[in-house]
């Protein structure tokens, strides 16, 4: 699956390419909602280890405008529920991720993202 | 029945010889390989219940993704991405325990993360399969790369030489024993072997079935035999191991670490003008068949 969480964990690893290969964009991408397991302890814990603007931009991207541009001091269950959905039931099902440094292309098919390379591309 | 070990020769390019003896036979016994590994192992059943809530994982050959649902007590309280070279049995981990999963298409000698991002990972079952100590020790470099440089955690399983009395895998009176010397000569550089997988051929239709609703670009010509096959009773598909040797998995580890620049041992015990960064082995043994080892990173 990619969902924003494995989307704001990967980065490029094409031969070569250590900076400026994050966060992978998003390309021609199919989407499915589904609901996920709401866990507010995940999400408190989890929260400090986010790279935040990547998500939101990955989120409106995605047409889902609800983060704000920082994360907010005071995580009530509100910000919580919104942060749960972007994270945990967007999923990509088609496309692709590319590298804003390089322009590798990452293939997502039936929900698997492709990050293999050929031989030539390994670091 | 219990199954034979023979020897196997790593030769030529280990990275081809890797895609036929390992990858191209996983993604043929998906499905049947996968409805025999259902039940997680204590030691690693443990370390996943050891873990706080809002951590995220690694799953470095996830395999059937059965790892994925743990701590079952506390279900989304942590993350694990699972992590596979083989297309076929991501199809059945990305549903493992029957909710949707987070999984990866890749290698574990590649590392498509940011760096330290992750706050443990695991590898279980997997680096024996790589067939060269260099590689071996590659893979254990980029499960070190991933975590957090501060409190990463990680726990490592393989495959060992000395093997359960329980073990279905025998070395029967038809193999002299002299064929991996697993008696005789217990090397600190373990032992290269194939360990076969007998599909019978009900089970090697259904595998082919799974096969087809999935592209592979690398799928190796091998398959062209399997599919002129089917009416055989059943096919034997023999999977590389490299059997660890005891003490081996440690000085591995211990190897990958000190390539990367850091410490091995317990941050309090290391000398001023020693490193500030290192691993500590926190635990490491032998369970049922298998070697074991659990570290983690420091930084001071």
């Amino acid at each position: 699956m990619v969902r924003l969480i494995t989307h704001n964990l990967l980065a490029c690893h094409a031969k070569g390419c250590t900076s400026n290969n994050f966060p992978l964009q998003l390309k021609d991408v199919q989407v499915e909602l589904r609901d996920a397991e709401y866990n507010a302890d995940f999400l408190r814990g989890f929260i400090s280890r986010i790279e935040w603007p990547a998500l939101v931009d990955a989120a409106r991207q995605l047409g889902d405008t609800s983060l704000p541009n920082e994360p907010p001091e005071m995580m009530d269950d509100d910000f919580l529920q919104k942060l749960h959905h972007v994270l945990l039931e967007i999923h990509i099902e088609e496309g692709a991720m590319i590298c804003p440094n390089c322009a590798h292309v990452y293939p997502i098919s039936n929900g698997i993202p492709n990050m293999l390379l050929a031989e030539h591309e390994i670091g | 029945m219990p199954a034979a070990v023979t020897a196997a020769n790593v030769s030529d390019d280990p990275q081809k010889y890797e895609i036929e003896h390992v990858h191209s036979v996983y993604e043929e016994i998906a499905p049947h390989f996968s409805s025999t590994r259902y039940k997680p192992w204590p030691i690693i059943a443990q370390f996943l219940a050891s873990l706080p809530a809002g951590w995220v994982g690694l799953d470095s050959g996830t395999g059937n993704g059965k790892y994925l649902p743990l701590p079952l007590d506390r279900p989304g309280d942590v993350w694990t991405i699972g992590l596979d070279r083989s297309r076929n049995l991501l199809e059945i981990a990305r549903s493992a325990g029957a909710k949707r999963r987070e999984v990866v298409w890749g290698d574990v000698l590649d590392g498509p993360w940011r760096p330290g991002v992750f706050d443990y990972a695991i590898s279980i079952a997997t680096i024996h399969h790589l067939s060269t100590h260099e590689r071996r020790r590659e893979a254990i470099q980029r499960l070190l790369e991933c975590i957090s440089p501060l409190h990463g955690r990680a726990l490592i399983y393989v495959w060992a030489i000395e093997q359960d009395d329980l073990s279905k895998r025998s070395i029967t009176s038809a193999q002299p024993k002299a064929a991996i010397s697993v008696q005789e000569d217990i090397s600190p550089a373990g032992q290269d072997v194939f360990v076969p997988w007998v599909l019978s051929a009900q089970k090697s239709l259904k595998s082919n079935g799974a096969r087809e609703s999935s592209a592979s670009p690398r799928q190796s010509p091998q398959e062209d035999d399997v599919e002129g096959t089917q009416e055989a009773k059943s096919k034997v598909f023999n999977r590389y191991y490299h059997m660890f040797a005891k003490g081996e998995l440690p000085t591995l580890v211990s190897a990958a670490a000190r390539g990367l620049g850091l410490d091995v041992g317990d941050p309090d015990d290391i000398n001023q003008g020693g490193g500030t960064r290192g691993i500590q082995i926190v635990q490491d043994g032998w369970e049922r068949s298998n070697y074991y080892i659990e570290l983690r990173r420091w930084e001071k």
